[in-house]
């Protein structure tokens, strides 16, 4: 029987459709995963059942009943509960109330029960007695529990709901072997009570130790559902690869000669820090090196290390042969590397000042300039902004009037007067538009032949297989494999990042 | 239409409307306000209001919460230390500057390291140095003598110097340039903007941001150090807490130019219009027998309406 069904939802941020058409059914008593890439429009399905966005097209029928789910409350009301991948935990409150928050005991309507709060969640947090950890008790803050208890607790509070409807994203990313055990044993528990989860985890072990059919989503639609029991790893990645196998567009690849002809100038060895562990590699004059995988799986931590924004915690780092170690941005610079960050808005854009004023800090700083002339420093600035097709008005303009394109383009020229000999690309066209893509990796393209060595971390595969001459595939916090040649399919790049960890 | 809220939008078009209409209400209220003699005092009290200002401004602009609430107890301090050094002889006049200059960076320098190594809010810093100052000036009052201000000192902020302007006002003229010439045209200047408009943005651009919001304060304490000489000269002689009138002032002034408390925007020009509108609003307050109670009341309302119009820019991201 049917308990919740989406069938046709779409729905469009802007011209971007997150989702096209996204449709699942998932039965009374059953797990099922919901697998796809970054960005094929999982977490919008998800969000859509959760209440907290609204389908453009499409329905959503629990019970064989189309209903509306106007908002995380009405979800509640219709049974739906949901583990969110972000933890939404208050800090300064107890376990117990962070548990039963979506509806506290009450007496008399208004004061909370502290006894039926503290006993409803002593139950819950019983489940995981043995794995927990002794300090994870009803009274305990948030602020005193670890990544993985804190997760526990997320995972406590969507089972308290005690929804016929289970929605968990992403719930065991912190939790250690054992917990994933526990947590396992629990949902099949629920499931012989009738009820229904949906999993999404970028775990093929966890999938296929828990699952009971699969649904694959790529390019926000709905691919097929399988059974578990009828597929494999290996088809499932078929399934979210699809007919896009093979180098997407060979015509673009770079000359593998500029790679091989270029020296080495940054090697990396053991390096360790927030968030990854023992990660090494060497990248070569003229060579472009991509970083892969599913989101945040260290490769942006990786950067922002060798940037020193905050330096690794161990490890070494060789810049054309000499040792490096750079404790902040300004020792980084200093060297020669370059950071652009894909959060422009945090990272980059000094927001309310003129353009000119954005694009020349970093030569400033680099010839150690007193003095500002604009006249001067728009003689630097505007070969850099050209290069890019940065479109401005003029260079004493707000940089808050450009789009957010052009934005990014002003952020990445201010690296561009002085050429620096290593370059470091965060994700760097996160929300920008395609024209503006299209220069930047046009440009990225160029340096690489002048000789720099990029970096680059990309969440779009696409533009990963398209530039980069090696990827690494980061997962869990280190390196799991190194694509090279002809190996740098998008097969290989989600067999790699979907591994277990 | 969209020129007139232009208009109403700038801050220093506003205040320089507002500088012209409170002294016609002055002129109006009592005849004679308004005449030469009168406009070249309360510009010499301006001068020294806008001096201590130009410190605050560089603070707030600074951004992070940043506010220097310590400027009086500075401007007290070195007037007391700026009358032992000279003692009331021009021969004393250039160890006098230095004292206080070295005064003013010092507290200034305690202020900054206080606020950036051991992470203390600029409120919570600059108000406990206040109290700091002021105990410490109760101390110096009993062992040592106020000491008088030299002659020079006294015609340079009192008597015309050079087209029939007092020294004072070429000095604050002076500090108009250079503030804007550094704000415009250093890359000091740009970097006061970019941490005050997003510091993590200019921390990965390597500005260096702690050093900066360091010398920012010790801007503030020199400009205060530089007003709390001048104060001396302006009144002879040093007494207690002469310098207490312009922690709230400072900070007006500095709203009333267009420089939002958050930071990252606004100048010095339109901070000198704010402290030359605070000083003739002050006097015609002082005309209709307003006593300094209801002057402080005054002033207090001022910003908080000020508030309203300019203060709440954080938000708004471009």
């Amino acid at each position: 029987m049917t308990k919740l069904k989406l069938s046709g939802v779409s729905k469009a941020y802007g011209a971007t459709m997150a989702l096209r058409r996204g449709d699942l059914e998932i039965e009374a008593g059953e797990v099922h995963v919901l697998i796809g890439a970054n960005g094929s429009g999982k977490s919008t399905l998800c969000k859509i059942v959760a209440g907290s966005v609204r389908p453009d097209h499409g329905e959503v029928l629990i019970d064989d009943t189309p209903v509306t789910v106007s908002g995380p409350r009405a979800a509640q009301a219709l049974g739906i509960g949901i583990f969110y991948q972000e933890l939404s935990l208050a800090e300064h409150r107890s376990v117990a109330e962070n548990i039963l928050m979506p509806d506290l005991p009450r007496e008399g309507g208004v004061f909370i029960d502290r006894q039926a709060l503290v006993e409803k969640a002593a139950r819950v947090i019983a489940l995981f007695s043995k794995v927990a950890g002794a300090e994870l008790t009803a009274e305990t803050p948030i602020g005193r529990l670890r990544a993985d208890q804190r997760q526990l607790v997320e995972i406590m509070k969507a089972l308290a709901s005690e929804a016929p409807v289970l929605i968990f994203d992403e719930p065991t990313s912190a939790l250690d072997r054992a917990q994933v055990d526990r947590f396992f044993e629990i949902l099949r528990d629920l499931k012989s009570e009738g009820r229904s989860i949906v999993f999404i985890s970028h775990r093929m072990d966890e999938i296929f130790a828990i699952g009971d059919r699969v649904t694959v989503i790529r390019d926000g639609e709905t691919v097929g559902t399988a059974k578990i029991a009828d597929t494999s790893p290996e088809k499932v990645i078929r399934m979210m690869v699809g007919e896009q196998e093979g180098l997407a567009a060979p015509q673009s690849a770079p000359p593998a000669t500029a790679a091989a002809a270029g020296s080495v100038a940054l090697v990396v060895a053991g390096f360790s820090g927030q968030g990854f562990s023992d990660v090494s590699f060497d990248v070569a004059r003229g060579e472009i090196l991509g970083f892969g995988g599913l989101h945040g799986q260290g490769q942006s931590a990786v950067l922002r290390a060798l940037f020193g924004a905050p330096p690794a915690l161990s490890g070494s780092v060789a810049l054309g042969g000499a040792a490096l170690r750079t404790t902040s941005p300004r020792g980084a610079i200093a060297s020669g590397l370059a950071y652009v960050s894909g959060d422009r808005g945090r990272d980059g854009v000094i927001s309310g000042r003129p353009i000119l004023e954005n694009v020349t800090p970093i030569h400033a700083l680099r010839n150690r300039l007193w003095l500002a002339r604009p006249g001067q420093l728009a003689q630097k600035a505007l070969p850099a902004l050209k290069a890019l097709n940065t479109k401005f008005a003029g260079l004493s303009h707000s940089i808050g009037s450009l789009s957010g394109g052009n934005q990014q383009k002003v952020v990445i020229a201010r690296w561009l007067i002085d050429r620096p000999d290593v370059l470091l690309l965060d994700d760097p066209t996160k929300g920008i538009d395609l024209s503006a893509k299209a220069d930047l990796f046009a440009l990225i393209r160029k340096l690489a032949e002048d000789g720099l060595a990029i970096i680059l971390y990309s969440s779009e595969d696409a533009e990963l297989l398209n530039n980069a001459d090696r990827i690494l595939v980061f997962n869990g916090g280190s390196v799991s494999r190194e694509l090279g040649g002809a190996d740098r399919t998008r097969y290989n790049l989600y067999h790699a990042a979907y591994e277990a960890a | 239409m969209s020129r007139v809220i232009d208009v109403i939008k700038n801050p220093l078009a506003v205040a320089l409307a507002l500088i012209v209409a409170l002294l016609l209400l002055g002129n109006a209220l009592s005849p004679g306000f308004a005449s030469g003699q009168q406009i070249l005092r309360l510009l010499i009290v301006a001068a020294l209001l806008g001096i201590v200002a130009a410190g605050q401004n560089l603070v707030i602009l600074g951004g992070r919460e940043g506010i220097d609430l310590s400027v009086g107890g500075v401007v007290s301090l070195s007037a007391i230390v700026a009358g032992n050094a000279m003692n009331g002889m021009d021969g004393g006049i250039p160890l006098a500057i230095l004292a206080c200059i070295a005064t003013g960076a010092l507290f200034g320098l305690l202020n900054g390291l206080g606020v950036t190594l051991l992470r203390i809010p600029p409120l919570v810093m600059t108000l406990g140095m206040l109290g700091v100052l002021q105990g410490l000036l109760v101390v110096v009052r009993q062992g040592i003598p106020s000491g008088r201000a030299a002659p020079a000192l006294s015609e340079f902020v009192t008597r015309p110097f050079l087209f029939g302007l007092p020294g004072i006002l070429w000095l604050w003229v002076a500090i108009g340039l250079l503030m804007a010439f550094i704000l415009s045209r250093t890359v000091f200047g740009h970097r006061i903007y970019a941490i005050g408009s997003n510091e993590q943005a200019a921390f990965m651009a390597g500005v260096p941001v702690r050093r900066m919001r360091v010398l920012l304060f010790m801007l503030s304490g020199v400009f205060s150090a530089i007003a709390g000489l001048c104060l001396l000269g302006y009144s002879g002689s040093s007494f207690a807490n002469v310098g207490e009138q312009y922690m709230l002032p400072s900070i007006i002034a500095v709203v009333l130019g267009g420089t939002p408390l958050a930071g990252g925007k606004g100048g010095y020009t339109g901070t000198m219009a704010g402290a030359v509108l605070l000083v003739i609003l002050q006097s015609i307050l002082t005309t209709i027998n307003i006593e300094e109670s209801g002057r402080q009341m005054v002033f207090g309302a001022t910003l908080l309406v000020l508030m309203l119009f300019y203060g709440r820019g954080r938000g708004l991201r471009a």
